[in-house]
């Protein structure tokens, strides 16, 4: 038995945050009720890459990748019978998580007291930029402003140049996961006291929370990142140890990752390097030395990595003790990579519209009650009379009417 | 204890990998107990330090993930009666969380297998660089290099137009242990549940490598789906194609992110009207803008183009601060990109109380530092006890537990 069979979860979220969340819920058994509008679909049902040249809001390999093992459920609330059964659904619910401005929900009337009224020990979880409380409380956000003012932009970047920042919406990913540890520890505290609680999620702050010690830094010495040489591009923060960068390989642009934290790793580097003089010197003999002299050194690496192709080094470095690995890209993470095809990480499940279409497994790998993969992404709507039976009871002539009375679009 | 883990009990052997995870846990109320070397864990020796000065209660970093847990030393390498302490305690927990190469806490006396014998209820979550088997479950990993190998990286870097030839980009903050261990949580807590059905605890096998390799965004969905990989570019989203740059310099020198200009016809008019107040965009009027289609950048025409210009010659005409501000009252997500201690200036962090005052060796009074990543209505976020010295609980957990 999948370890959270019995959670169900409405799940009012879109884009990718709250998916992030209810992906991970989903791949572990939990029911996850795709609440959705014809009027207003969760974008990525239209994001590239698509199968074929136009969108049907079925045939995303983006939207099948975040939803795969959720149920899709077409709720009009903006009809009276529409937000009738949401309440209802909500009812027999254990989790409402979304993922909208600050105060939609509460428009709807289901803000914490009024989903409390449908349900006393609801858990509800809302994921927004800001949170729900706080001046700046009706500010938006999408992943990269979440990046940029909690700090994580900045900290990605070569000195002197403007920041590189993430190149994807990596606050998504983290506010998704945060949100899921947020719902399971409250379905913990709820399973030994019977409370449920709202769980007010901002991401900016589930962001500013991965940066502690620079804050520290500021608050104890003093001392702002916002200064000559920060941020360091590839070279080391805290621990401060070179060598510690990425070199370029034979190819067009193909990099590997040298970080280098003690003596004997430079020594183990050094022998990989076959001893070059210029290794033996006193400018390169301890830590302090090779960090005083880091240009000269990262030129030398670089000039004898420059001509090996990047997975024969990354084997021979790491044989040798050293901590090395290729940048590698999506292609080389499916294509190439060892580790990952050996742990039969790369799945495929059917698909209507995208054919055999692959996923990546899940994480963590649990060794009893492991996650699974059942069932790609649902087309639109495809669940709405089998979800309203099975959880409201409604009958075929209920679902009939609802269908003839444009409740389910 | 207030937390909704109030009760749980942890046993965490973990070093920079891992001690993120303990710390969520610590923070939530579990009971978290650090197993230690007697001269302190290798993450007392990683800087910052107060004052600069080294020291195995000086460490900044180690404050922050290790608040709220209490420490047992432990010398697991040197002394049977240790380990069998440390088999003690763990038989005593709900959860032991350890960090590093497969095998390094069966190395030190805490095989798997005798574990669950003595403690079948135990959730035992084993966080590795690469997992428990593979050609590269031995491999060595730090930080950067697991951002590499995981692909975080290659979704970031610069166009050739600002850093010719530049490398994928390492974003710092240790962020590849900070995914692996927001999936260790997820684990650990899932396994609870499967406790609570069936009785018995279970191993998990949490790989950063596949955390990360999750964390890549829309990256994965382009090679699983269509066999192309995205391209990096300067401070906004990699994509197939170039796109218009996201992050402009403004009049004080700081940086601001602007982006999804004109995608709805209600910001956009917001946008112009406040544009055009400050003596911007004369030409905004005419029909041409007046379709979305034209005026995104990436796929509309002229207009964009124009636009983005125009855009840019306002940003650094102001304040950042003043453009992040602004436009969110056009309804728009623009930014600022701030340094990650400039969030200490930011008054609506301060209304939620998100900063939390914690005490340390060398340090006169207290000092701020973020607290909770989510805000519990019931169960709130706590600072109990500031990050313990090594052993400093050594009797008193030995005696309790």
């Amino acid at each position: 038995m999948l370890p959270l069979a019995g959670v169900r979860v409405v799940d009012l979220t879109w884009i990718i945050a709250g998916p992030t969340a209810t992906r991970f819920l989903a791949d572990f058994g939990a029911s996850v009720y795709k609440i959705e509008h014809e009027q207003a679909v969760d974008p990525i049902r239209l994001g590239r890459p698509l199968a074929g040249e136009r969108p049907t809001l079925n045939n995303s390999g983006f939207f099948n990748y975040m939803n795969r093992n959720k149920r899709s459920v077409l709720l009009n609330a903006r009809h009276p019978r529409g937000m009738e059964l949401l309440r209802r659904l909500i009812a027999v619910s254990d989790v409402v998580i979304e993922n909208f401005s600050a105060g939609t929900l509460a428009s709807w009337g289901l803000d914490y007291a009024g989903l409390r009224a449908l349900r006393e020990d609801i858990v509800y979880c809302s994921i927004s930029g800001f949170g729900h409380t706080g001046r700046d409380r009706e500010h938006t956000t999408w992943g990269p402003t979440a990046q940029a003012l909690s700090g994580l932009t900045f900290t990605s970047g070569l000195p002197g140049k403007p920041p590189a920042g993430w190149g994807y919406s990596f606050m998504d990913h983290t506010a998704g996961y945060s949100a899921a540890i947020a719902i399971l520890a409250a379905l913990w505290h709820r399973a030994r006291t019977g409370e449920g609680q709202h769980l007010d999620l901002s991401q900016v702050e589930a962001g500013a929370v991965l940066n502690g010690p620079a804050v520290l830094d500021r608050t104890v010495n003093g001392r702002s990142w916002r200064r000559a040489g920060m941020p360091p591009g590839n070279r080391a923060w805290e621990p401060a140890v070179a060598p510690h960068n990425t070199y370029p390989c034979a190819g067009e642009d193909r990099w590997i990752a040298i970080a280098v934290m003690s003596d004997a790793e430079w020594e183990a580097l050094a022998r990989v390097m076959g001893e070059p003089q210029w290794a033996r010197g006193e400018r390169f003999a301890t830590n302090a030395a090779r960090l005083a002299n880091e240009d000269a050194l990262d030129e030398r690496i670089a000039a004898w990595t420059a001509p090996r192709g990047d997975y024969a080094l990354m084997a021979e470095l790491q044989a040798a003790g050293v901590r090395a690995a290729v940048c590698q890209k999506p292609g080389d993470r499916v294509e190439h990579d060892p580790q990952l095809a050996a742990r039969g990480w790369w799945r495929t499940l059917p698909h209507a519209e995208l054919g055999d279409a692959r996923h990546d497994g899940v994480a963590p790998r649990l060794s009893d009650t492991p996650g699974e993969l059942r069932a790609g992404a649902p087309l639109i709507g495809a669940d709405t009379r089998a979800v309203l039976s099975e959880t409201l009871g409604l009958d075929e002539a209920e679902l009939d009417e609802c269908e003839a009375a444009g409740v389910f679009m | 204890m207030s937390g909704p883990l109030a009760g749980l009990r942890v046993v965490e052997l973990c070093d920079e990998l891992g001690q993120y995870a303990g710390k969520l846990l610590a923070d939530m109320g579990a009971d978290a107990v650090k197993l230690e070397p007697p001269e302190g864990s290798a993450a007392r020796r990683v800087g910052p330090f107060v004052d600069d000065e080294p020291g195995p209660n000086r460490s900044l970093s180690f404050w922050y993930h290790n608040a709220n847990k209490r420490s047992v030393a432990l010398d697991l390498e040197g002394s049977e009666a240790d380990r069998e302490r440390a088999r003690a305690l763990i038989a005593r927990a709900d959860v032991f969380l350890e960090a590093g190469p497969p095998g390094r806490a069966a190395a030190l006396g805490l095989e798997r297998e005798a574990l669950a014998a003595a403690n079948p209820r135990l959730v035992h979550c084993a966080l590795t660089p690469f997992g428990q088997d593979g050609p590269w479950a031995h491999y060595a990993v730090s930080d950067l290099v697991a951002l590499a190998a995981g692909g975080p990286m290659c979704m970031n870097g610069y166009d050739a137009a600002d850093a010719p030839g530049a490398p994928p980009i390492h974003g710092k903050g240790d962020q590849a242990y900070n995914t692996a261990a927001h999936y260790a949580v997820m684990g650990i807590l899932t396994a609870l549940f499967a406790r609570e059905a069936t009785g018995a605890g279970q191993f998990i096998d949490c790989a950063m490598h596949e955390a990360l390799s999750s964390t890549t965004e829309v990256g994965l969905p382009h090679w699983l789906y269509a066999g192309r990989n995205v391209i990096r570019q300067t401070g906004r989203h990699a994509a197939l194609f170039r796109t218009e740059p996201w992050i402009h310099r403004a009049r004080d020198g700081l940086d601001a992110l602007v982006y999804n200009v004109g995608r709805d016809n209600e910001s956009w008019g917001r946008l112009k009207a406040w544009m055009q107040s400050r003596g911007f965009g004369a030409n905004f009027d005419e029909a041409r803008f007046d379709d979305p289609v034209a005026r995104q950048g990436g796929r509309g025409g002229a207009e964009a183009g124009e636009i983005m210009a125009e855009v840019a010659r306002f940003v650094a005409a102001h304040d950042a601060e003043e453009v992040y501000r602004g436009a969110q009252a056009c309804g728009l997500p623009w930014g600022v990109v701030r340094a990650p201690d400039e969030t200490l200036d930011d008054a609506h962090l301060h209304d939620r109380g998100h900063f939390v005052p914690v005490t340390g060796e060398g340090l006169e009074g207290s000092a701020l530092m973020p607290g909770a990543p989510c805000v519990f209505g019931a169960t709130p976020w706590e600072l109990r006890r500031p990050a313990p010295k090594p052993g400093e609980h050594t009797e008193e957990v030995l005696a309790e537990w």
